[in-house]
């Protein structure tokens, strides 16, 4: 098993791309060589400019955007952001896995609700639904009155405005993000499957740890990957739930952007970002090749 | 394909604990989603313009949200921009996701990563050299450019989340319709499209929704036209976030929700 | 690949050429970018009924947000409304299209004391909009000593219970005010002479937001702020326990002004709106929403006692105040100064 899914060698079924399989991946290509290359050498050509005064770019060649994403406050900030995101993420596998598994199983037309109902309160703004966050974890908020009505803590908590509540604001964001892969691998699993494993005396944890989550692999991979990229680079919840008091990639990089005017050092971070993530994806499916054979 | 569930024999009593375990915590998630939906719905209904502390019960929200003109024009275009862009991403992510699964192409890799590089740019870079680009190409900012980076963000998303599916997929199920005298269009179309439906659904939810909330890409694109939603909102933060907002986020949640529920309940009573 | 090159162009041509096909024909509009109700809906109805332009409305949530879309060449906007610092630098910059005072009938409604700052010193360029300052709000239910300085605002007592901008520039103006060093001596020694008096300010302060201040404070989760004036007026109207101080050292006083950027295409409805807004009744509109210190004398007029009456609006005061000068590329040692103390914390 590789841990995020690889476009090649996957299918020993696929065959060597015709012209037509060219022509039909064109427009996706296309695509990308203008939205997604196109930007990023924008952007690696202004990672060496300069600003000016003003803070318009400047079109010179220099270093020194380079030499200050190695500074040791900007990859600590990185390093923080990384965990945050891994912690976000091994959270929504333990709560979206079973949900995303649980959803697949329904009847057919419960499913595809369900589904809905997963995604609909993500249709309502985003600050919204901070401000609703931050109602229920401030110390007056709903939170603190339920534990101290059922006599749980002895005083309110201290949770608004600290990591955990960053931790909870991230989960909350990116948690539809891994039961619907989950969904995706889940729902076309034999019942059947489950039912030998069980058959053949196999308990329902050891069913669940040895058929369940290997059959549905690939899903939890694919949601690995939507909840922890995305995560890395998140600024807002950090700013409204954490205080701003911790910054993270996201956050410096914005704050490149609209506080210091510093397009070229804002560019630098984010070419060498997407250089990490590039680097760090192709060895993990190397490593997932090397696995396999 | 897999039979539903109830259709089946009844299950044994350890697969039915774990079930009922699994069904249990489902709830679960469902309450943690909810919860902060419950207090934004309760909070759309209070008569304190700072929507921050309870003061008590009024429709008045309600009503200024159907006449503020801004709110519900942002709404329409954040609608109009997030159903385009899904409807892009789904055919790009869907198609690209066969395409990358069914033929061995050179440079695979490379353009597999390429298409993971939407999700991790941090928004705010993509959005300002998308901006430099619409500039140096000169296209005017509107409608076209900010459909153009809303589906680059979400087409990644659908791909991803067809390709999961389509691992593992039986390959004989193509074959055995090509060896039958479909073409390979009719092939894709009658075998593959039924079988990929759950993951081309959960994708365009999550474009969709990636859509409908995204900030600051929309902020570098749009032009005062196409304004969206959450850039109507976060401007208004600045003189407290007024429970209209409540108003119109309760209102969506509410309608789609009941649609949901009653679809579910029509579909029911057919089915007797 | 040689399939791809053919394509590109051909695509691209689709894609634009749509999008050029939509835009809007010229003449009879106007595209403000502003602050989200910063200019009232019903403002912008009104001068729509009287003129027939049709106001496009696009918003930011800062003023250097504005300026960060305008560097990267977005949009084509016909009047914005930047913070003084920044249309300083819009003018240095000779981005913006010079003010013809003879469209402003409306023009002498300002009261001189805005007029020919030294971020305009001809009023060439720009028109006051809103006037304020930055300045400490307290919950005097909570806290029962005084507090009348940045000083008292920062002392152990308060640990845990601030909420300050999120601004690096706010909080470097604030340490220079304690050590009485001049706002806008943005040297590299200066910065880095600040890092000791904020890093133990960092230690007690609860959050940084500069978006919506007054939601932790009507929350009482925390008692104090450093804040605009405008969230400190909010508070005082929703609940009389908020006060608002000027720090005895000084504070930041800033104007909102109106200005034309250089390549704005509709300049004589730019100047219809500008006027329209100086008009003492529309201008009184605005104030109704937004509880900032109005430079218009014959507006104020209008203003009801109660709105006068508001410490935060009206302070009345004989403290110090000073504009933010363009200090720059100094904002990079600022943003470093303060993304290394959040990292030490």
């Amino acid at each position: 098993m590789q841990a995020l899914p690889a476009a090649d060698a996957e299918n020993p079924h696929a065959r060597r791309a015709t012209p037509m399989g060219w022509w039909l991946l064109a427009p996706m290509l296309i695509w990308l060589a203008l939205f997604v290359v196109a930007p990023l050498l924008i952007l690696v050509v202004y990672s060496f400019c300069s600003r000016d005064d003003l803070g318009r770019v400047v079109f010179d060649f220099t270093w020194t955007n380079y030499a200050r994403v190695f500074d040791e406050t900007y990859l600590k900030i990185l390093a923080r952001s990384v965990g945050y995101a891994a912690l976000t993420t091994v959270i929504c596998v333990a709560a979206g896995f079973p949900a995303g598994w649980y959803i697949a199983r329904r009847p057919p037309a419960v499913r595809d609700r369900l589904l809905l109902l997963v995604m609909i309160p993500f249709w309502t703004s985003f600050l919204i639904r901070t401000y609703a966050w931050i109602a229920i974890l401030k110390s007056e908020g709903l939170l603190n009155a339920t534990l101290l009505a059922a006599r749980v803590v002895p005083q309110p908590l201290e949770l608004l405005y600290t990591p955990v509540a960053v931790v909870i604001g991230l989960v909350y964001a990116y948690l539809p993000f891994m039961i619907l892969p989950v969904y995706g691998s889940a729902e076309k699993l034999d019942n059947a499957l489950v039912e030998a494993a069980h058959d053949l005396g196999a308990g329902p944890l050891r069913a669940f740890s040895e058929v369940i989550i290997p059959l549905t692999w690939p899903g939890i991979a694919a949601g690995v990957l939507l909840v922890f990229v995305p995560a890395i680079g998140m600024f807002a919840i950090t700013d409204l739930m954490g205080g701003a008091k911790v910054a993270m990639i996201g956050n410096v990089i914005q704050n490149q952007v609209f506080k210091a005017r510093n397009l070229p050092f804002a560019a630098a971070l984010g070419v060498v970002f997407t250089l990490l993530f590039v680097a760090s994806y192709l060895a993990l499916q190397w490593r997932g090749r090397r696995a396999r054979a | 394909m897999s039979e539903p569930a109830a259709k089946r024999f009844p299950l044994p009593t350890g697969l039915r604990l774990l079930e009922w375990g699994l069904g249990a915590w489902t709830a679960l998630v469902f309450l943690f989603l909810y919860v902060p939906i419950a207090v934004l719905v309760g909070y759309s209904f209070n008569t304190s313009k700072l929507n921050v502390v309870w003061q008590g019960f009024t429709f008045r929200w309600y009503r200024e949200l159907l006449g503020n003109e801004p709110i519900l024009r942002t709404l329409g275009n954040s609608l109009v921009i997030a159903a385009v862009a899904t409807v892009l991403a789904v055919v790009i992510g869907t198609t690209g996701a066969w395409l990358l699964h069914r033929f061995r192409y050179r440079c695979a890799r490379a353009i597999q990563t390429l298409i993971c590089v939407p999700m991790i740019m941090p928004e705010i870079v993509m959005g300002v050299s998308l901006l430099i680009l619409f500039r140096v190409a000169s296209l005017e900012l509107g409608f076209a450019s900010v459909i153009l980076a809303h589906t680059t963000f979400c087409f990644p998303f659908v791909l991803v989340a067809v390709q999961a599916r389509l691992q593992g997929l039986d390959p004989a199920l193509e074959e055995a319709a090509l060896d039958l005298g479909a073409t390979p269009l009719r092939a894709f179309w009658l075998v593959i499209v039924p079988c990929l439906r759950p993951a081309v659904i959960s994708g365009a939810l999550m474009a969709f929704t990636l859509s409908m909330d995204e900030l600051i890409i929309s902020f570098f694109t749009v032009s005062p036209a196409s304004r969206t939603l959450p850039l109507q909102v976060f401007g208004m933060a600045k003189v407290g976030l007024n429970p209209m907002l409540n108003a119109l986020s309760a209102i969506f949640v509410v309608t789609t929700v009941a649609f949901v529920l009653f679809t579910e309940h029509l579909k029911r009573l057919a089915a007797r | 690949m040689k399939m791809l090159r053919s394509l590109l162009p051909l695509t691209l041509a689709a894609a634009f050429g749509v999008a050029t096909a939509a835009a809007a024909p010229k003449g009879g509009k106007l595209n403000l970018f502003g602050w989200s109700e910063y200019v009232p809906q019903a403002v912008i109805d009104g001068f729509t009924a009287e003129t027939g332009v049709k106001v496009n409305y696009e918003t930011y949530a800062s003023g250097e947000e504005m300026l960060a879309k305008l560097l990267a060449g977005g949009g084509s906007y016909d009047l914005i409304q930047p913070p003084d610092y920044i249309a300083e630098a819009l003018i240095k910059g000779g981005l913006l299209t010079p003010v013809d005072q003879a469209k402003l009938p409306h023009f002498g409604n300002l009261m001189p004391e805005y007029l020919n700052m030294p971020h305009d010193p001809e009023q060439k360029f720009t028109v006051p909009f809103m006037v304020g300052t930055v300045g400490i709000v307290v919950n005097t239910e909570k806290v029962t000593t005084p507090v009348t300085s940045y000083a008292e605002l920062f002392s152990a007592a308060n640990k845990n219970r601030i909420v300050v901008l999120d601004d690096g520039r706010e909080l470097v103006t604030a340490a220079l005010y304690t050590q009485g060093k001049d706002l806008n001596a943005m040297t590299a020694e200066n910065i880095a002479g600040t890092r000791p008096v904020l890093a133990a300010w960092f230690k007690l302060i609860k959050l940084f937001d500069s978006d919506s201040p007054k939601t932790a404070l009507l929350n009482g989760d925390v008692d104090l702020g450093l804040v605009w004036c405008g969230e400190a007026a909010i508070l005082h109207n929703e609940d009389k326990k908020f006060r608002y101080v000027l720090p005895k050292e000084g504070a930041h006083l800033f104007i909102d002004l109106l200005a034309i950027p250089k390549d704005a295409r509709n300049v004589d409805n730019a100047h219809l709106f500008i006027d329209y807004l100086l008009r003492p009744e529309v201008s009184k509109l605005v104030s109704d929403e937004f509880p900032y210190t109005n430079p218009n004398a014959a507006a104020r007029k209008l203003l009801t006692p109660e709105q006068l009456a508001n410490p935060a609006s009206y302070p009345v005061t004989d403290r110090k105040l000073d504009t933010f000068r363009h200090i720059g590329d100094s904002g990079a040692a600022i943003d470093e100064l303060i993304t290394d103390l959040k990292n030490a914390n």
